[in-house]
Formats: C-alpha cells, sequence, structure tokens
C-alpha cells in the first residue's frame, strides 16, 4: 500500500520535474540566444552574414555615427558584443612591437637603430624609411609619419593608437623634439608638431578583415593623407553604408533603421577569406575565369614580392603569365590553395575551439585528445588574434607564437606516402617538407635593392631574380628561380634544411649611433630637386651624354663612393660608409603535389648537388662591400659570400658547414686519395709479382709432385666464405655508386642504397652465425697466432713470397686440416675479421642509424666522421681482396686454392721430405 | 660422381639465393596509393575493318537512290533489313509505359515534339533530308518494309560526293556511281552529315557535336583529336545496331545499350584517391567537359513568337520564318542529378501550364539515388506556340506546302497540321517557355584541363549544392555516401 503511494508522489514529481527541467532549457536557450543568436528572427531570414545579428556603428563617443556623422570606432561598434579590449591588446598584427620595445640596438637583429623584433621598430631596408628612436636628433620617421608610411600594412591599433610608453597618442604632452609628437615637414626638412586630437588615431580595423569587400584603396589614401581617425570608416566606402562627399565622408542614412542599427541586408560580417589576407600578405588569385598575370617583381614588401609566393588554385598552365616552359607545367600554383584549405585553415586562431589541440608535451600520458574547450560563445567573446604560425626568416616578431601551428605532418599522413624513400625518418629530420616540395619558384622575386644611389623619382635600383628583360614588362620572360636552402634552427642543436629568397640592400649608413642615411638627406645628397648635382653627374657619367641612366647610378668605383659621401657629410651626416645585409625570406606556400616534387635521389645526392648550388645575390656589389647576413631570421649562414669574376655577388652554401654530410655528394679528399692509392698499388704489386712468378716458372724445369687429397673445408666454411664474398663484392660495389653517383649515373640511387642496406643486413647476420660456429667448434684457435716464434715464422713466410716462390722452393709451412692458415694469413685475417669487418659493421649500422639513434651517431662523430671512416676501410678490404684472391694462386696449382674452397677437397703435395710439405697460400 | 662434379654449382646457386631472396622480399613496395587499377584503354577500341576499295566491284550508272541500295544488297543482303529494326530508320523508340498515360507510348522523331523546329510531322520534305531512307512524304503512308528505300550512302559514301535533300532523296547533280564507289566505313562527317547540324544548322542542337569535330585539335576533343576516333570507335556497331541512345528521344535506357566511358577506361584510374571518390556521385563528363560549343556557338534560346516579321536577318540572331536567337560559344553545362533515364518526356497532347517553363524532357535521378550521378546538361530554351485553349503544345507546318514558312500564317500552319497529328486546334494560339535537357558527353577535354577542386568547391563554384539536394558543400558537409 505504501508503495503505491510513493509511486504516486513520484510520478507527481516526475511531472513537476520534467515541467521545471523544461523550463530552465527554454531559459537557458534563451540566455544563450541573447548572447549569440539575432535578435529577432525577421532579421536573421534577411541578413546576407547567416548568423551575425545587425548592429548600430558607434563612434568613439558611443554615439550612432548616422546622427552625429562621426568616424566609426570598431571598439565601440564591435566592443557591444566582442571584447574589443581583449582582442585589440592580444595580437601582433595590431602591437607590431610596441609591447616589446627596447633601447636601440639592443634587439635580435642588433641594428643601432632598431627598437622592436615587430613591424613598427625593426627597419626593412626595402621600404627604407625608419622609425626614429626617441632621443635621436635626426628623426625620419615619428610615429604619424609611420602611420601615414606604413599603417596601409598595419591593422590598425597597437602603435597607432598608444604611444611607445603606454599613453593614448591623443593626449600625448607635446615636446619639441620627440618623434611621437612631431612630424618632419617634407619641405622644409623641419619637425613641426602633429595635431593629434584633429587627425586622431587609427583602432584596430576590423571590417578590414572581416567583410568580404574592404576598400582598402580608401583606407590606404586616408592614412597617407593623415586622416586617421577615418581610415576604419574608410575601409566601408563601396558597401552602400558610407559615402565620399568632397574631401569627408557622409553617412548613408538610407542604410541604417531608425535605431541607428544597419540594414539587415547590409550586414556582411565573416570570417577571413584568403582575399582578405591578400590584401597585406600578399598575391591571392581566387577568380576562376581570369588568368592570373604576372609581369614581375611589384613594389612592396609582402610574401610576393619578397619571396614569390602566390597563392592561387589556378594551373600554372591557365595563367596569364610568359612563363618558360608553361605548357607543361599544369600544377596549381598552391596545391592547398586549389584543395580548399584557407588560409584561417593552418593559421587558426589560438584559442579556436574548434581548432585548438594541446601539444603532446603538456598532455598527460593518459589522454590522447581532451575534449574540453572554449564554448562558441566564449570564443565569439574573447577570441584570440594571435594567429598559429611557423617561425619564419622575417617575421621575428611574436615569438611566443612560433611553431603554434601544427606541421605539415599533422595533417597529412608522411609515413604511408614515403614508403619509397630510404632513410625516410633521417629525411624528415634534416630536411623541411618544403625543400621537396617547393622545388621551384615559378614567379619573380626581389634580387637586390640598391639605396646606395637614388633615381630622380627617390627610388633606389632594384633588381628582380627569376626574369629575363625589365621588370614590369608583358614580354620579359619569366624563367622563376629555385630557392636558396638553407637550414633553419630548430632547437638547441638541431636545424632542418629549408627554402628560402634571399634579398640583398645596400645602403648609406651615418653616425654614432649608427643609423641610416634618412631618405630626405640621401635625396638632397644626391638631386637637387629633381636634377642631379654637377659632380654627382660627372662622377657617375660613363658615356658622355651628361645624364645619367640606370646602368650609370651604380656606386663601382673608390670616386664615386667618395663624392657620394663628401655630399652625406656636407649634409653633417658623420663617417657614412656603405652597409650591406642579406635577409632570408622564408618560402612555406606554393607546395607542389608529389608527382611534381623532388623525387630524384640524384637532386641532392650527386657531385652537383642542390645543396650546394650557389645563389646569385646580386649582379653587383655597390662600393665592393659584401653583405651580411641578417642575425635574427633563424636561418644559419653556412656557406661562403663570394664575387665572381663578373662582379656579380653569389651564396655558395657549405654543406660541411652546416654540419650534414650527404651520401654521394660529401667525401673527405685525402681518404679517397689514400685509398686509391692503397688499391692501385696491390694491384700494380700483384701484377709485378706474378709477372716474375710465370717468368721465374717457365725458366725452371717442370717437375709433377706427388699430390694427396685431403679434406681441407667443410661445406659450412665454404658457404660462409662464398656468402661473404659475395655480399662484400656486392657492398663494394654499391657503395662505389653511393659514393660517385655521378660517375654511375645509369643506376638508380635509391635502389642502389636499397640493396647495400640488405647485403649488409645478410652480412652482419652472416657474420654472426659464422662467428657462433668458430667459437662452438674449436675452430676460432685456427686464427689465433701462437706468440711463440710467430715472428720467426713470420719472416720465413714473407721470405718465401719475396724470393723462394722464385726459385721454386717449397712452401715453409705444411697446410693441413687442424693448421690451415700461415702466419701471415693469420694476421691478416685476424685484422680482417676482427678488426676491420667489425669497425666497418658498426660505422655503417651507425650511418643506417643515424634516424633510429640520431645522439648516438651525433655523439660518435655523426655521418661527417662515420662517413669517411666508413670509406676508408672500404677501400681497405678492396685493397684487401686483390690480394687474397692473387694469393689462393701460390698453391701447387694456379687454381687449385680456389677450387678446394668452392669443392671442400685441397691436392696438396705429398711431402717429399718428412720436415717439408707443401702449405699452399 | 656427376653430382658431385657439379655440387660447386649447387652451392653457388643456394649462395646466391640467400642473398637475392632477401633482396626480393625486403626491397620496399610504393603502398602509398591504393594502385590506380589501370586497364589499357586502347584494348577496349574496337577492331576497325580493313577498307574494300568498291571502285571495281560497283559500276553504275544508276537513276536513283534506291538502284544504289538494290546494287549493295546483292552483297550485303542483311544490312537493309538490320537497318530497318533500328531507329535510325524507324524514328520510333520501343513502347514505353508511362505513368501519366493509360497505354504504352513510343517517343521519337516520327511522333513526338522539341523545342527546336518542333516536329517532322507534315513537314518531311525538310526533314527527312536526315532521314536513313529515300522518300518519306507527308502523307504519312511510308512504306517501313521496302528494303530499296534504305540510304546505303549517307553513311557509307565519302561525305564529298553525296547530300541529300528534300524527303531524303540524293540532290540533283550527285553522280550516285561516284558515291557509291566510294563506300567505306563510316568516318564523323558522314554522322556529322546529320549529327552536327540537327535543329537546322551547325551546332544548333547538341552543343558538343559540330562541324569543328571534323578536324579537332586535341584541346576540343581529346578522343577525336588527339586519337582521332571516329564515331563508331565508341558508338560500336555490330550488324548496324549501334550503341548509344539520346535520352531525349528515350524514356528509359537500358545501360547494356548505353555508351559508356567505363567501356574502355577504369573506374577508379586516378592517382588521388580524393578524386577517385568523386566517381561515386560524379560522371565522367562533369569534370572532364568543362565547356562546350568551345569554336561554334550553339544555340541556347529560340523565340518563335518574334518570327514572321521583316526584320534584318541574320543566322545567329533573327530569321523570320524562325523567330529570334541567342547562341551561346564556351557554354558551361547546367548540373542535375541523372541516372540514365528521364523522369518524364513531353508527349503530344500532354497538357502543360503556360505560366510555367514546361520541361520536354526532365533527367530523371536525385541525391539519394545510388545510381544517379551529378551529370552535365544543355539547356535549350524555346518559347514555342501551345494551344491557348487546350493548353497543349503545338505542332505546326512549316516546312511542308503551305505551311508557316510558305505563308506566315500560325492559325493556317495548325489547322493542316490538324489531320496530320490529330491534335485539334481550338483557333487561339499563344507562345509558351519550353526547356530541352541534352547530355553533354563530347568535347572531352584533356585531363589537364579537367575541372579542378575550386571550380565547384567555391565561393563562385559552378554547382549549386542546396538545387542538387545537399545541405552544403560536400567538402565542409560530407559527401552524400559518408557517415
Amino acid at each position: 500500500m505504501r508503495k503505491t503511494q510513493k509511486t504516486d508522489i513520484s510520478k507527481k514529481h516526475r511531472w513537476l520535474g520534467g515541467l521545471l527541467l523544461a523550463a530552465l532549457l527554454i531559459a537557458g536557450a534563451a540566455w544563450a540566444g541573447q548572447i549569440v543568436l539575432a535578435r529577432s528572427s525577421a532579421a536573421n531570414a534577411a541578413q546576407v552574414s547567416p548568423l551575425h545579428p545587425t548592429f548600430a556603428l558607434l563612434d568613439a563617443g558611443g554615439q550612432p555615427v548616422v546622427e552625429s556623422g562621426n568616424p566609426v570606432s570598431t571598439i565601440q561598434t564591435c566592443g557591444s558584443c566582442h571584447d574589443t579590449q581583449f582582442i585589440a591588446s592580444h595580437s601582433s598584427h595590431t602591437s607590431a612591437g610596441l609591447d616589446e620595445l627596447t633601447a636601440p640596438g639592443e634587439t635580435a637583429s642588433q641594428r643601432a637603430w632598431d627598437i622592436s623584433s615587430g613591424y613598427f621598430g625593426r627597419w626593412d631596408p626595402i621600404t627604407y624609411r625608419y622609425l626614429s628612436p626617441e632621443g635621436d636628433e635626426r628623426i625620419d620617421l615619428g610615429t604619424a609619419a609611420w602611420i601615414m608610411e606604413y599603417g596601409s600594412r598595419h591593422a590598425g591599433g597597437g602603435p597607432a593608437t598608444t604611444s611607445r610608453d603606454g599613453q593614448p597618442l591623443d593626449q600625448l604632452i607635446y615636446s619639441s623634439t620627440s618623434p611621437e609628437t612631431n612630424i618632419v615637414d617634407p619641405a622644409t626638412g623641419e619637425l613641426t608638431p602633429w595635431d593629434w586630437p584633429e587627425s586622431g588615431t587609427v583602432e584596430m580595423n576590423c571590417f578590414l578583415c572581416h567583410t568580404p569587400d574592404p576598400d582598402n584603396g580608401a583606407r590606404t589614401q586616408a592614412l597617407e593623407v593623415g586622416d586617421f581617425k577615418w581610415a576604419s570608416t574608410a575601409t566601408l566606402l563601396g558597401t552602400g553604408i558610407v559615402e565620399q562627399a568632397g574631401d569627408g565622408y557622409q553617412w548613408v542614412a538610407d542604410a541604417f533603421q531608425a535605431d541607428g542599427e544597419l540594414k539587415p541586408e547590409l550586414v556582411t560580417i565573416q570570417d577571413p577569406t584568403n582575399q582578405n589576407c591578400g590584401l597585406c600578405h600578399g598575391l591571392v588569385h581566387d577568380e576562376t575565369d581570369e588568368p592570373l598575370v604576372l609581369t614581375g617583381c611589384s613594389a612592396g614588401i609582402d610574401r610576393t614580392g619578397t619571396s614569390g609566393q602566390i597563392l592561387s588554385p589556378e594551373r600554372i598552365s591557365e595563367s596569364g603569365t610568359n612563363l618558360a616552359g608553361k605548357g607543361t607545367l599544369d600544377y596549381p600554383w598552391d596545391i592547398h590553395a586549389e584543395r580548399q584549405v584557407s588560409c584561417t585553415d593552418c593559421h587558426y586562431s589560438l584559442n579556436n575551439p574548434v581548432y585548438y589541440q594541446e601539444t603532446d608535451d603538456s598532455r598527460p600520458d593518459h589522454l590522447s585528445f581532451d575534449p574540453r574547450r572554449l564554448e562558441i560563445s566564449e570564443y565569439l567573446l574573447k577570441p584570440l588574434h594571435q594567429f598559429a604560425g611557423s617561425q619564419s626568416a622575417q617575421g621575428t616578431l611574436a615569438s611566443d607564437t612560433a611553431d603554434t601551428m601544427r606541421s605539415c605532418d599533422t595533417c597529412h599522413n608522411i609515413q604511408a606516402t614515403h614508403n619509397w624513400l630510404p632513410y625516410k625518418e633521417r629525411h624528415m629530420d634534416t630536411v623541411s617538407c618544403e625543400t621537396c616540395h617547393v622545388p621551384k619558384m615559378n614567379s619573380t622575386a626581389y634580387q637586390q635593392y640598391d639605396w646606395t644611389i637614388i633615381k630622380p623619382d627617390n627610388t633606389p635600383q632594384s633588381e628582380c631574380r627569376g626574369i629575363d628583360g625589365p621588370n614590369g614588362a608583358i614580354s620579359s620572360l619569366i624563367s622563376g628561380f629555385e630557392p636558396a636552402l638553407l637550414p633553419r634552427i630548430k632547437g638547441e642543436a638541431s636545424s632542418q634544411i629549408a627554402p628560402y629568397n634571399l634579398v640583398t640592400s645596400w645602403y648609406w649608413v651615418s653616425g654614432d649611433p649608427e643609423r641610416p642615411v634618412r631618405l630626405q638627406d640621401l635625396s638632397r645628397a644626391f638631386l637637387d630637386g629633381e636634377t642631379y648635382h654637377a659632380d654627382i653627374v660627372t662622377t657617375f657619367d660613363q658615356d658622355g651624354d651628361r645624364k645619367l641612366g640606370a646602368e650609370e647610378l651604380v656606386i663601382d668605383s673608390p670616386e664615386k663612393e667618395t663624392v657620394v659621401a663628401s655630399h652625406l657629410e656636407g649634409l653633417g651626416l658623420e663617417n657614412p660608409h656603405i652597409k650591406g645585409e642579406i635577409q632570408p625570406y622564408s618560402i612555406n606556400h606554393n607546395i607542389v603535389a608529389g608527382d611534381w616534387a623532388t623525387r630524384d635521389c640524384q637532386t641532392c645526392h650527386n657531385g652537383d648537388s642542390r645543396l650546394s648550388q650557389p645563389f646569385k645575390l646580386a649582379s653587383y656589389i655597390p662600393g665592393g662591400v659584401l653583405p651580411e647576413f641578417v642575425k635574427d631570421s633563424g636561418a644559419a649562414a653556412a656557406g661562403e659570400v663570394y664575387r665572381n669574376e663578373r662582379g656579380e655577388l653569389y651564396y655558395q652554401p657549405d654543406t660541411g658547414d652546416a654540419d650534414l654530410y650527404i651520401l654521394g655528394h660529401n667525401r673527405v679528399a685525402w681518404v679517397d686519395l689514400l685509398g686509391s692509392l692503397m688499391f692501385a698499388g696491390v694491384l700494380l704489386g700483384v701484377g709485378a709479382h706474378g709477372t716474375l712468378r710465370y717468368l721465374a716458372a717457365a725458366r725452371r724445369p717442370r717437375h709433377a709432385p706427388e699430390i694427396e687429397r685431403v679434406y681441407m673445408y667443410t661445406i659450412y666454411e665454404r658457404f660462409w666464405h662464398w656468402l661473404q664474398t659475395f655480399t662484400i663484392l656486392g657492398l663494394l660495389f654499391t657503395g662505389l655508386v653511393i659514393h660517385k653517383p655521378d660517375t654511375f649515373g645509369i643506376f638508380s640511387f635509391r635502389g642502389i642504397v636499397i640493396v647495400h642496406n640488405i647485403l649488409a643486413a645478410i652480412l652482419l647476420i652472416n657474420a654472426f652465425l659464422s662467428l657462433f660456429y668458430h667459437l662452438a667448434s674449436g675452430e676460432i684457435k685456427q686464427f689465433v697466432p701462437r706468440p711463440y716464434g710467430f715472428i720467426d715464422d713470420a719472416i720465413a713466410q714473407a721470405l718465401f713470397y719475396l724470393r723462394g716462390i722464385f726459385r721454386g722452393e717449397p712452401h715453409p709451412f705444411q697446410k693441413t686440416p687442424r693448421k690451415k692458415l700461415n702466419p701471415l694469413q693469420q694476421i691478416t685475417y685476424f685484422a680482417i675479421l676482427n678488426v676491420l669487418l667489425p669497425l666497418q659493421v658498426i660505422t655503417g649500422a651507425l650511418m643506417w642509424g643515424a634516424q633510429r639513434w640520431p645522439d648516438l651517431a651525433a655523439r660518435l662523430g655523426g655521418l661527417p666522421f662515420l662517413a669517411p671512416f666508413h670509406t676508408l676501410i672500404a677501400w681497405s678490404f678492396a685493397a684487401f681482396i686483390v690480394m687474397h684472391v692473387y694469393l689462393t694462386t701460390t698453391g701447387h696449382a694456379a687454381f687449385a686454392g680456389i677450387r678446394s674452397m668452392m669443392v671442400g677437397w685441397d691436392e696438396l703435395e705429398a711431402p717429399q721430405t718428412p720436415a717439408q710439405e707443401e702449405t699452399p697460400a | 660422381m656427376k653430382l658431385r662434379k657439379y655440387s660447386w654449382l649447387l652451392g653457388l646457386v643456394v649462395t646466391l639465393a640467400v642473398i637475392i631472396v632477401p633482396l626480393v622480399i625486403f626491397w620496399p613496395r610504393d603502398t602509398s596509393a591504393a594502385d590506380p587499377v589501370i586497364r589499357d584503354p586502347q584494348a577496349g577500341l574496337p577492331l576497325r575493318s580493313q577498307h574494300t576499295d568498291h571502285t571495281h566491284i560497283i559500276t553504275g550508272p544508276f537513276e536513283s537512290g534506291q538502284d544504289v541500295t538494290f546494287a549493295c544488297l546483292e552483297c550485303h543482303p542483311d544490312s537493309a533489313s538490320q537497318i530497318m529494326g533500328t531507329t535510325h530508320w524507324t524514328w520510333e523508340s520501343e513502347p514505353f509505359d508511362v505513368s501519366w498515360r493509360d497505354e504504352p507510348v513510343t517517343i521519337g522523331k516520327i511522333n513526338q515534339i522539341n523545342n527546336f523546329c518542333i516536329s517532322s510531322q507534315g513537314n518531311q520534305k525538310k526533314c527527312m533530308t536526315c532521314h536513313v531512307g529515300y522518300g518519306w512524304e507527308e502523307d504519312g503512308q511510308y512504306d517501313f518494309s521496302q528494303a530499296e528505300n534504305v540510304d546505303c550512302l549517307v553513311c557509307h559514301a565519302d561525305t564529298n560526293t553525296y547530300a541529300k535533300g528534300d524527303y531524303g532523296e540524293p540532290v540533283e547533280g550527285v553522280d550516285l556511281a561516284a558515291a557509291a564507289q566510294s563506300v567505306r566505313s563510316p568516318t564523323r562527317d558522314n554522322c556529322g552529315m546529320c549529327h552536327f547540324d540537327g535543329g537546322g544548322g551547325n551546332n544548333v542542337k547538341h552543343g558538343d557535336l559540330d562541324e569543328s569535330l571534323k578536324f579537332p585539335s586535341e584541346s576540343l576533343d581529346i578522343h577525336m583529336g588527339r586519337e582521332d576516333f571516329i564515331c563508331t570507335d565508341c558508338h560500336r556497331t555490330t550488324d548496324h545496331v549501334i550503341k548509344g541512345r539520346l535520352i531525349v528521344d528515350n524514356y528509359k535506357v537500358d545501360p547494356s545499350e548505353q555508351v559508356a566511358c567505363t567501356d574502355c577506361h577504369s573506374e577508379e584510374l586516378h592517382d588521388d584517391d580524393r578524386l577517385n571518390a568523386h566517381v561515386q556521385s560524379i560522371a565522367c563528363q562533369t569534370c572532364h567537359i568543362p565547356a562546350i560549343a568551345l569554336e561554334d556557338p550553339t544555340k541556347v534560346y529560340w523565340d518563335w513568337s518574334t518570327s514572321g516579321q521583316d526584320l534584318p536577318e541574320d543566322h545567329f540572331t533573327y530569321l523570320k520564318i524562325k523567330g529570334t536567337f541567342v547562341y551561346e560559344k564556351d557554354y558551361q553545362p547546367q548540373y542535375k542529378w541523372f541516372n540514365g533515364n528521364l523522369d518524364y518526356r513531353y508527349l503530344v497532347g500532354d497538357t502543360i501550364d503556360p505560366s510555367q517553363p514546361t520541361m520536354i524532357n526532365l533527367p530523371a535521378g536525385e541525391i539519394s539515388d545510388p545510381q544517379a550521378r551529378i551529370f552535365p546538361f544543355k539547356v535549350h530554351v524555346a518559347n514555342q506556340p501551345y494551344d491557348a485553349v487546350n493548353n497543349y503544345l503545338l505542332q505546326p507546318i512549316t516546312a511542308g506546302e503551305n505551311g508557316y514558312w510558305t505563308n506566315f500564317d500560325w492559325d493556317n500552319a495548325f489547322t493542316l497540321a490538324e489531320e496530320i497529328t490529330g491534335l485539334e486546334y481550338s483557333g487561339e494560339y499563344g507562345f509558351a517557355e519550353t526547356w530541352m535537357f541534352w547530355p553533354t558527353t563530347h568535347m572531352v577535354q584533356p585531363k589537364e584541363d579537367a575541372l579542378q577542386c575550386n571550380d565547384c568547391h567555391s565561393l563562385e563554384g559552378r554547382l549549386d549544392w542546396t538545387a542538387l539536394g545537399y545541405p552544403g558543400d560536400p567538402l565542409e558537409w560530407g559527401g552524400r555516401l559518408s557517415k
């Protein structure tokens, strides 16, 4: 009875509980909906962005812009829902180095005028204008001028809103000498105050990346004229939300609803696409119906200019470029672009819950995947604008996000697809994926920038690599270039070969502390308005036409350098001199798929290896100054910068300097010399010895001795001997091919390496089995020389070979099944089998094992030591075999020895006298 | 003793085996991609027959086409009857059971409508230029059993020597003897004499069959260009039964009667696994024929309603007898699920809704049909006459006597047709929009020019995913067969 009652009550409770749960769920959904979903379902249905609600565009004071007419403030507008303070303060796209400022000269680049490692403060010789540190007398770019000059490639925020010591720029107290509150008047060259409240500052521009067609041109223009506060507004031109009105901007009333919110059909907020990234980072060509047209290096320091990288899914053969061999290149510019892997798929926001995965180091062993992650709504509130990236040579900022991007092998199954590659792991360790998968850049990139002279339009001389003909002409033939392969420092002691483009620049520096000569000073040193100074013309003019053409604007003699230096000194610059630097630019894009990647072993494993191919740096050397590699690129300059006989500058990589030993390419010259001398010497020696024996025997009367057949070699001994013979001969031959692949180009390098490894394994097993046999059967005693009387016996045997054999004397030692080896044989075989062979096996095993036990191999010297050692012993073996085969002919008949090793029965001369018995060698 | 003598040989063999066997076993195999199953596509080609020169076999002279046929039948007695069993002769399909009719229907040029020149009934004078026989006249009493009316020359004679004219009779001035002596296996020119110019001009109808295929370049059609295929290399013919069925004049097609790429090519022949996976849902043609009408434009729109006016005439834009046209070159096909059959074929007398486009033929297939693949089609849109009271499409007499092309009088054209077609004309006509789907299967590009990933899987991709039944791009949502 009680039970039923209980059931009744619990049923009732269950019903109530269900109602409560439903109520909670609905409330929860509504609450979450408020944050994430649209405010009204009607608005939802009409919006272009499927999920983003409509919002009011607000100005810096929080008022709707359509009412106040003020420029839009992204911090206020987007900040209504997203934590814009968080976003703007956690992004290297905005900070650009502002939060890592140092005193000048204390950056990783070690330049005396750099104050950070980022876009704000690290000088780039290509763009030349430099941010003046505080305290400089001659100011090139102050903060305002920096924004005008470089703001087009900066996302806003950071140094464009905040001063170097953290103050808002429009609240700075004026100082007449500070670069932050002044700007250099281009007409007078004097410092004039900059009116920050008037110009405003540049907030982090959300629209640039998050709308489909931002007007980057208008934005750049607004920045260039100093209209900083209108930059975000200018980005929206063309959307119908704002229009240009005279010199200013007019918000279109029709685009807004009554409460200042945008009309739903104008809300186009989106995830950044490749096109957005390409606005600053390089050429992105997504259009399927338009061929890509390239005519050479474009101005600017984006990835396309500095390294030739182009992100396009189009087939190269279908592009509109005048490219050498284009018809055969029917693969896409970038395979990932074709496969619709977009920038944000690899360079994802670091707290994006879709992509975030804990690294192996910090994840506990018992977990393979931790599913707990940020809610999408939390992420949308505070999305980290730090993007995953690997360390690039030129992207020296954001070192704390370096190597946050997962590597190729977190998406790609490298193991399964590289089964054809011997020493797979060793290749993966030593060579980056890009080295083989970006074999050639089919585009142009900068080669050199010469700021030691200046053209009348205030631009330097520059040269483009990969193009035959004038830069920018459609008729010029684009031949592309093979990237330079340099070691990329990975950790403490490890590096990986990676492809780079090297851009060399020369420029004038002066003063103490050193600064680059300002553009305005350089211009005045050369030009008076738009004409060159008279002495400049007379010094530089070669063809006497009193005009300076491009070929003549080169500092290729001390006089020219002096005349320019004197002008610079005349402007008050102390000690002007030319400096040169080489900046590597990483190449990680333009990946080609497997068929087109480097697959031929001999590309690297050859005398003419790609890894030691010289890379052209410049076609002339201004002032004869040899440039140095920049110090913060992460690429090791393991090679030599040299000048060839035509005056061109080349970089010659040195694999030895990079601690690399490439089989088939590197070799130690004296080892090969010594080894081949040994081999040749033995060959000559046995040739002479044999000839003399033959002649001596021809003169002696023949006598047929009495023969006794003795069973000398067991079947196992013979098997072991011949297996060893064939494998060692095979190893010697394949080893020779590996050592000199260009001489033996007919063989497949990969095939030979595989054969070598398999033969080595067989030899190893054979050796161990025979060691066991010899120990177990006691045969090993035969190989061990008895010390008593050993020297005398050895000398006697030696004398026999040198003298007695020509006289037909009997052998000093009798060969019996229990004593098969004469003293000389004993020491030789002992050395061969117990010293040389083990050493060869060990060095060979360590060379193979360099991928499995890299530490062990490295501790014993690594390949640079093991490989030449292995080669030397190989030469010794080769010499030994010649001698060994020859000495088998010193029996009673020429082939008796070899036959006995085949059939086991030896034919010995019956003893003439009891003491003397024949002992064939 | 003999064994002992050669024991060294045995030892040698064993020793070498100990070396060679491990070499073979441990040689690394490239197991990266599942080896694509490559069949030698050349192996699938039919043997071409040896040419027999008929110059001395046939003498002539011949008075009529039928005389030539009689001569052919002397040595090839079965040929005529073989032809007579095919649709080239009957212009009519096998009977089909269709859901909207009680009795089986046949579909063919003999009795159905298209949205080009509309109908052959009553217009035999001009239409039968492309019939494989002689003398089919308007009275509808054509004797299909007369063997001598089979025209051997249209397919077998050198096209420079022979042409057909009104009612399919040889054109005046053709030297029939010369034509007869020139006979050989049909070439592209023979088939193309009719199939390139269907609809009244070069490349009007198909889009992927036009006169540029007489001397095609490799990049126009890889088979006919680089490999110099003739039609019968794919449309295999045994005893005059030609493989291949046009879905426009059929309702259901037996796959064994249809030409398929897999007749020669293996199904999974891409090196890339991802591409091989597409074969489950995409037809070969979709990726390998990015566009048709590459050299000669094709007609995509035909408005009959503007005909009859005295406007400047131009083959590509306006003709008084036909109306206004739009031609398009580099035509990008439209894509639909297609399993080889039709869902609907407009039959004469079917009612239409003049406010909606009428589908003359509608390909069958949908995303849930495992036999269906996304297939490219050329869509021809026309504005053609219909009976405004009875709401069905009308078949005018155009080329026939006193037809529209003589009098430019629609009422008259429809009235004259009443007796021939049996379609009652109410006296009021209008013009309704009709669509026709023509499958694209020729002008196959070299593989280097096939579509790339971004041609479909991008914002400007050519496939309308929602229209095809997908929730979104299958690159992100998963394909129709993936879990």
